[in-house]
């Protein structure tokens, strides 16, 4: 049973964790706590469920149609409702941010409907559908697909922060950007990439947890949003693999907590811990702050 | 505060004295002008957090929900009557404000306001699963409405003009505040704490202060509404609903006071006419969010210090 | 001034911030009425020492004290106590309320001397409404000291470089100080702003307030300073008369070289 709960909260941690280091990357560059970062994981969901059951795309297809959508949206949210906000006090920023997140939520709600939808039977491609038993573990398919997907994400992640130009432009800009800026360094394009790069993962988060629950609506975003943040703090925001690994914990916590405490307060957890380390170690178990000088 | 000639100010208060009068009593006309106030008396408490320290309260439902609840559940459990009950409910609303701000007093901006986000979340989640004091989802029906020189309180025209002696109240209060020692001492802190703690202001002492009034207005906000609605449920207390009061000092103007009552007022009036507006069209009428989100973006991007600002501009440029 | 008293004693006055010694065993005097001058090249620990007097850093290691008569610990107090023990100050890169008038910044530095609370502000008691018109009075006052009345309705944020250092003085003056601590108030002034500077210093002085002054302008230490203090890495190495500390050979080489004087066209 505990093994259990725990591979399901490393199934559930891992998709956090696509949502989460959005979050993270944003915040560390650009100091902006992106509220509607959870409608962009909402919106693949729904764009990739339209995609299979409107224009009756092949699953991968529909994925791919999903995460291309969202990123330029992610771009276009940058560009349309933070930038002109760059330079404003942050307060304005995270009010904006709220403003998109309500927009975009009932757009939803207005071009879908606000009843749950789920994924029909045929498009859901058959492997995912099948289980085989580990011990006293039931595990299907789809816990391998996304695992995997989690994995090789985020080792292309990691790839490209690391070992990339831009990458190296993000990590730059993360750390000072007003000197990245004197270094030459493009700070917008470098925002808009990263802003793509969160969404894109994002969606495919949307995606897989709509498989996974085979529910879609449209307070997912608001749901899973709140919990992924909660992971990035819990791992230090700005810090990528700290986001990764709150996500998991996180997940492991939720699923843990929801079988053996209360399943009524499950989403209450994530709340609980992230006001707790806000509280109480803002950086995080892995973060760095920045000191004020006075 | 900007001076504004002062027959506007009495031209005003004669307006909503007589206004029940002036739409010949309709019952629906008056019913929005009470949520008209209701919501003018939460932007006016919820502007004294911005206004005055310069922090983002995004919980503010919160403190609505527990004033509320603690209203009903007096009234109803212990019989308590309105009168005592509001003032109660007040206390407890002001002492989960000096809880839920006391660890708080060092956080920056966004994280406070995330804070205060996730308390009210819990609020409410508390308040839908701990049946056995709130029953839940159920709510709480048949909450006495108020009574007054031994008749209770029937119709909208009592609620009206109770609440709007609330509302007329707070905004004397908080314009005496504001010309006060103490207020400027809260404007010192919104502008620079730093500083501010220099001029021998106890920054921590007048933020819990400021924490614990703002709280006890959405809390008497929600006694109100608890024995005017006579039903409650967690469902009227959701993030939504921050996020309005949120939207109505933006439009208004952070910290300003006239700022809260036009934004009261326009929000009220706009989510009305859109309720039946979207009725019409088969959508949800929570929809209407829509456009309220649209309006904090364009309002931050555009006019950030609000339709009427404060004497100088809010938020200062950093 | 009769016989010296040591008003402020800083003694073994230490500041460690993880690895780095900000400060390191400084000792420092002033002396009631005097006017002492701390200089030392950037990021010798001056402003460490002004935040460790005023409470907005902890010493790790030494004492403060403070007063005359009574002589009291400054250390574990929070910045708004030692405002109310009566040491007001000015921070390098000049901290005013922006958006409130030059006047309302000014009214702000009387709340140590004054008491009014919510109940009073309500009800518009009437010890709050006379209170009132004094801290109006007052501050009135205080911009006519640094010759500022002229813009007490102006927004903070609107006045000039130079009129700004002043109304942070004038607010400092407010809170009716013993000792007031200038940081950098001669920063980007030119010279006749400084000589109005320099006067306003003495003026000061003669109101019975001490003054301890942070600059690099040696103009204006050299100028009003009874005594030097010189810091260099977080310890003192030089202190005496001004004359004395200029010819102070471990002085030049900390500021590699000549100290910025009548060269300077400044």
């Amino acid at each position: 049973m505990l093994a259990q709960q725990i591979l399901n909260g490393l199934t559930l941690g891992g998709i956090y964790a696509l949502i989460a280091v959005g979050y993270t990357m944003v915040y560390g560059i650009i100091q902006l706590i992106n509220f509607a970062h959870g409608e962009i994981y909402m919106l693949g969901a729904f764009l990739a469920l339209t995609a299979l059951t409107a224009l009756h795309l092949p699953f991968p297809v529909a994925l791919l149609f999903g995460v291309a959508c969202c990123a330029l949206l992610g771009v276009a949210v940058d560009a349309v409702a933070y930038r002109p906000l760059r330079r404003a006090p942050r307060l304005s920023a995270l009010i904006t941010a709220i403003g998109v997140s309500i927009f975009l939520q009932n757009l939803a709600r207005i071009l879908w409907g606000a009843r749950t939808k789920s994924f029909p039977d045929e498009v859901i491609p058959a492997l995912f559908k099948a289980t085989f038993v580990v011990g006293d573990v039931t595990v299907t398919a789809l816990q391998v697909f996304i695992l995997a997907v989690v994995l090789a994400l985020m080792l292309t992640l990691r790839w490209i922060v690391l070992r990339t130009k831009m990458g190296r432009a993000m990590r730059a800009c993360a750390q000072d950007l007003t000197c990245a800026q004197l270094m030459g360094v493009d700070v917008n394009r470098v925002v808009s990439f990263t802003f793509a790069l969160g969404s894109a993962l994002g969606a495919v988060a949307g995606v897989l947890i709509g498989v996974y629950y085979n529910a879609v609506y449209p307070l997912m975003g608001y749901r899973a949003g709140i919990k992924a943040f909660a992971a990035a703090v819990l791992g230090g925001i700005g810090n990528i693999p700290g986001a990764i690994a709150g996500a998991f914990i996180l997940g492991a916590a939720e699923a843990l907590g929801a079988a053996y405490v209360s399943s009524l307060y499950r989403d209450g957890i994530a709340y609980a811990i992230m006001i707790l380390f806000i509280l109480f170690k803002p950086t995080g178990i892995f973060g760095q702050r920045r000191e004020t000088k006075v | 505060m900007r001076p504004r000639p002062r027959w506007l100010w009495t031209g005003a208060a004669l307006f909503a004295l007589t206004f029940p009068a002036l739409v010949g009593f309709d019952a629906y006309v008056c019913h929005v002008a009470v949520l008209v106030l209701l919501y003018a008396t939460l932007a006016l408490g919820l502007n004294i957090v911005p206004g005055f320290t310069g922090l983002l309260d995004l919980g503010y439902v919160g403190f609505y929900a527990v004033g509320a609840y603690t209203a009903g559940l007096l009234s109803l459990a212990f019989g308590v009557s309105f009168w005592l009950a509001l003032p109660l409910a007040a206390l407890n609303g002001a002492l989960w404000g000096v809880l839920r701000g006391a660890p708080t007093l060092r956080l920056t901006g966004d994280y406070f306001a995330i804070v205060t986000f996730g308390f009210s979340e819990l609020v409410v989640m508390v308040a839908k699963n701990e049946t056995w004091l709130t029953r839940g989802p159920m709510g709480l029906p048949g909450i006495p409405p108020p009574s007054a020189l031994g008749a209770s309180f029937r119709g909208e025209l009592p609620f009206y003009y109770l609440i709007l002696t609330v509302a007329l109240l707070l905004i004397v209060v908080s314009r005496r505040i504001a010309a006060s020692r103490v207020g400027r001492a809260w404007f010192a802190i919104r502008e620079d704490e730093v500083a501010a703690e220099a001029c021998g202001i106890d920054v921590a002492r007048y933020k819990v202060t400021a924490f614990a009034l703002s709280a006890a207005v959405g809390a008497s906000a929600g006694a109100f509404y608890a024995h005017w609605i006579t039903f409650i449920s967690p469902g009227a207390f959701q993030f939504w609903e921050s996020v309005l009061i949120l939207c109505m000092i933006v439009l208004g103007g952070m910290g300003s006071v006239p700022g809260a009552v036009l934004g009261a007022v326009i929000l009220v009036s706009l989510s009305e006419v859109l309720r039946s507006l979207l009725g019409q069209f088969g959508l949800p009428e929570d929809t209407r969010f829509i456009f309220f989100g649209l309006v904090m973006v364009l309002m931050m991007r555009f006019r950030p210090e609000g339709l009427l600002p404060v004497k100088a501009t809010v938020k200062s440029e950093r | 001034m009769n016989c010296a008293m040591p008003f402020l004693e800083i003694r073994h006055l230490t500041k460690r911030y993880g690895g780095l010694s900000a400060l390191s065993d400084v000792s420092l005097t002033v002396e009631q009425g005097a006017i002492a001058g701390l200089i030392g090249p950037n990021g010798a620990g001056k402003s460490t020492l002004f935040n460790c007097v005023t409470g907005i850093a902890r010493p790790t290691a030494g004492e403060v004290v403070f007063g005359d008569p009574d002589r009291r610990s400054l250390v574990g107090l929070k910045p708004s106590a030692v405002a109310a023990r009566g040491i007001a100050r000015t921070f390098q890169n000049i901290r005013l309320y922006p958006n409130l008038t030059a006047l309302d910044n000014v009214k702000v530095g009387r709340h140590p001397r004054t008491k009014a609370h919510l109940f009073g502000a309500v009800f518009k008691t009437r010890s709050e409404r006379q209170e009132e018109r004094d801290i109006h009075a007052r501050a009135l006052e205080c911009l006519r000291t640094v010759g500022m009345e002229g813009v007490a309705d102006l927004p903070a944020r609107a006045l000039s470089y130079g009129d700004q250092r002043r109304l942070e003085i004038a607010r400092a003056l407010a809170t009716e100080p013993s000792l007031l601590l200038l940081d950098e108030p001669a920063a980007g002034m030119n010279p006749v702003e400084r000589q109005e500077l320099m006067e306003l210093i003495r003026s000061i002085r003669g109101r019975d307030i001490t003054v301890l002054l942070i600059e690099h302008d040696m103009k204006v230490i050299m100028g009003i300073s009874d005594r030097v203090t010189v810091l260099d890495h977080g310890v003192r190495i030089a202190e005496g008369r001004p004359e004395e500390v200029q010819a102070d050979p471990a002085v030049i080489a900390a500021y590699l070289g000549a100290p910025t004087d009548d060269a300077d066209p400044r």
